[in-house]
């Protein structure tokens, strides 16, 4: 079986490289069947590893080692891209999907931008593929199989990281296709409206994954870790968190040049780093050239044959930058005060808060190198990054508004007489009734500020209350988008300053308090399930009218030998009552269980902001009925 | 006298040790310790502060946080004990009073300001006579 896939693979290649020649040869149509025929080979190759987890075949290397009999069905399939080779071979069966898929949707008319895309889509994708079956096979085989595997890696084995990684790689992956189209654009120095409508919609079909993929990754380390915190400024979240910024940058970046032709070697150079931030992220984590509680397949060979890839897509994308960017336009003019000055901020502004990031994930390594040990830590970005996004939001509703050329002015006082009153109710409020910073207060003020601003702008364009169903999914989609990234500041600053964590040692039948509820451990008792047995504690939770059960588990995992914290979350609808259960100590002659425990104020705020930009992004893509202009 | 000095060092180990890892009374002071206790790294983990880590040695740190504040001590003069014993490591607030210190908080702002200058350069190249246009969607 396993063969099959090998030998599919390495058709798969060949026809990729096939997709490449002839598609920087002019030949959209033979190098877009390739491109199918390419992808189709690939996923019958992906689809054999998977059936290999799922009859559990160790007399697959790949499955001897990442897998086990009692593993849930779940666990089991999701082990086929929970290790690096098989994540691998994801990787080049989205970099492949999404040249079929790009042979398929991209309309722009212009039969050599196609075909030279798709060109540069198929060799990304035979470095991909090499990468794949000469230094990283998951189709070996091993002789004599064993009787049992070794199990995937416990922490691994939960709904949400299922789902992570394919949602990151279509992400990452996704910028490839942006990555291919930049250059073929670049290839024949013509970045204009009709490229960028094009880039737009991929730059989008990358840019929703990978929000959803960012969003789950941080939903699981909440609740898998035991942390009781979502963002940790940890360098893995920070890999995948600058192509993030870079692809937000793009997207409004590529707006310009769809509209007014502007910007266009600037949205270019964006479209090939999103390409170029994504292997790195990829870089960093899997070299292990950083530390990090996130990483899971550290290889230092693997990460030089990244960051050789790296090198040299990087070299070719910025050497046909340097040759070609004076022959792109300049599009039509414009004034600082402008849609096109505002969006020039907004890129600003992006720009230079990923380049802080990048700066504080690689400086303990520059330090090391020069014999400093230090740590960068939540306190850095803290107060660097977050003044700067704070900065650029909270001009994000005035601007909005503004016409391209050159905006109208006329109306700044009310803006500024609004927005001067919202800051000033909220440290009333904050100051005087919720006694909280003043920080937090302008914090709220500004989430408030960004979701009436999008609300406004919404029905500032409709006019009527019955246009607004009528309104272009775009234009929903940017609302949404704006409204989500609103909530999701509200959301971040109310978790962030108003958290409470606290340590309880509670003996069998003991009780005790925290963050307000009193708490009483019913029992703990032994338990078992599928692959793993754990200790189980059963709490009641009692504030008020409201009463709770919570079960915090540790569990153990014997093929892995590796103990997990299972937390256990009570919603209360204004926050998370987060219990995880630790160790157990003599206290004062008597066993008791240590919990630790916080109480998480709106922390479904974060998630659900997120998770509605994504769907505003998902608007953006949906296609406009076709008007008068060509 | 080198006797006396181990003594009391272990002395003052064990009542770190077996200092509960429990909030301390005062609401204020206890909000500083975790304050602080998210900002310092725990020595024995991969990339957590001693607010997360499990670890023996975190909550030894823990403890000793809450031990500090409770006696009085200001957060620089906590992070100070911390930074002697363990070295500017442990800190996950780099310190900015050496060259690298500069380099690394002055990069951002210094960056930004850059940026906003090239930003500036643009636009002014760009006045010409210039027609608003209204944005139809977006």
């Amino acid at each position: 079986m396993i063969e099959l896939g090998h030998l599919a693979a390495f058709l798969s290649l060949a026809l990729a490289l096939a997709q490449g020649i002839y598609g920087l040869m002019g030949q959209r149509r033979i190098a877009g069947w390739a491109a199918m025929a390419a992808f189709g080979l690939m996923l019958i190759s992906f689809l054999t590893l998977v059936m290999a987890f799922v009859r559990s075949d160790f007399s697959v290397a790949l499955v001897a080692q990442h897998s086990h009999t009692l593993k849930p069905m779940l666990y089991k399939i999701s082990g086929a891209w929970g290790n690096h080779e098989g994540s691998m071979a994801l990787w080049c069966l989205v970099t492949l999907g999404f040249g079929a898929a790009g042979a398929v949707w991209m309309k722009t008319g212009r039969e050599k931008l196609e075909a030279r895309t798709l060109g540069i889509q198929g060799l990304l994708a035979v470095g991909a593929m090499s990468y794949l079956l000469f230094a990283s096979s998951p189709f070996l085989r091993l002789d004599p199989a064993p009787f049992q595997g070794a199990g995937l890696n416990p922490l691994l084995q939960d709904p949400a990281l299922s789902f992570h990684p394919p949602m990151l790689y279509l992400g990452y992956v996704g910028y490839s296709f942006v990555f291919a189209l930049a250059a073929a654009g670049m290839m024949e120095s013509r970045i204009d409206a009709v490229w960028a409508r094009e880039a737009r919609r991929w730059s989008l079909a990358a840019f929703v994954p990978l929000t959803i993929g960012i969003a789950l990754g941080s939903y699981w380390a909440y609740y898998e870790l035991g942390w009781g915190g979502w963002w940790f400024w940890d360098p893995v979240e920070n890999a995948s968190l600058m192509p993030w910024l870079i692809g937000a940058a793009l997207l409004h970046s590529v707006i310009v040049t769809e509209k007014r032709e502007g910007f266009s070697a600037w949205t270019a150079l964006l479209a090939v780093l999103a390409f170029l931030f994504s292997i790195m992220g990829a870089f960093l984590v899997r070299s292990g050239v950083l530390t990090s509680v996130h990483a899971f397949a550290v290889d230092p060979e693997r990460g030089a044959i990244l960051l050789f890839g790296l090198v040299l897509y990087g070299g070719f994308a910025l050497i046909l930058f340097a040759l070609r960017a004076y022959k792109l336009s300049g599009g039509k003019p414009w004034v600082l005060l402008s849609r096109e000055g505002a969006l020039m901020a907004n890129n600003i502004v992006l720009i230079v808060a990923t380049l802080t990031v990048l700066l504080g994930t690689l400086f303990p390594l520059m330090a090391e190198a020069a014999g400093k040990t230090i740590s960068v830590g939540e306190p850095y970005f803290r107060l660097t990054f977050t003044p700067m996004l704070a900065a650029l939001l909270v001009i994000l509703p005035v601007v909005q508004a503004w016409a391209w050329g050159k905006a109208d002015l006329s109306n700044w006082m009310k803006w500024a007489a609004g927005g001067i009153a919202l800051v000033l109710v909220f440290m009333a409020l904050g100051v005087g009734i919720w006694s909280i910073s003043l920080g937090a207060a302008f914090g709220l003020a500004l989430g408030v500020w960004l979701v009436f601003g999008a609300l406004y702008e919404l029905s500032r364009r409709a006019v009527t209350v019955k246009r607004v169903f009528k309104m272009p999914p775009r234009v929903w989609g940017m609302t949404l988008a704006h409204v989500g990234l609103g909530l999701f500041v509200i959301g971040a600053v109310v978790e962030t300053t108003g958290r409470y964590e606290t340590t309880v040692a509670l003996a069998e039948g003991g009780t005790g308090t925290a963050a307000g509820w009193t708490l009483t451990l019913d029992e703990v008792r032994a338990i078992e399930g599928p692959n793993w047995y754990a200790d189980r504690a059963v709490l009641t939770a009692v504030k008020g009218g409201t009463k709770a059960v919570l079960a915090p588990m540790k569990r153990y995992y014997p093929a892995a030998q590796m103990p997990t914290t299972e937390t256990a979350i009570h919603k209360t609808g204004t926050g998370d009552l987060y219990m995880a259960l630790g160790e157990q100590r003599i206290v004062d002659g008597e066993p008791r269980w240590v919990f630790r425990v916080y109480f998480n104020p709106l922390i479904d705020l974060v998630y659900f902001g997120v998770i509605l930009m994504a769907i505003g992004g998902g608007f953006c893509l949906w296609p406009r009925k076709r008007t008068k202009t060509a | 006298m080198r006797f006396l000095v181990i003594l009391l060092a272990s002395v003052f180990m064990m009542g770190a040790a077996c200092a509960e890892d429990v909030a301390l009374d005062n609401p204020n002071e206890e909000a500083r310790a975790q304050a602080l206790m998210r900002e310092l790294r725990c020595v024995a983990c991969e990339n957590e502060p001693i607010s997360q880590s499990s670890a023996p040695i975190a909550e030894d740190m823990r403890a000793r946080v809450r031990v500090m504040i409770e006696g009085g001590a200001s957060d620089t003069e906590v992070r100070n004990w911390f930074e002697d014993r363990y070295g500017e490591f442990v800190l996950f607030r780099p310190k900015s009073d050496s060259l690298s210190g500069w380099v690394l908080w002055g990069t951002p702002f210094a960056l930004l300001v850059f940026g906003g200058l090239i930003g500036l350069a643009v636009a002014r190249s760009r006045k010409a006579s210039v027609e608003p246009v209204r944005p139809e969607d977006i």
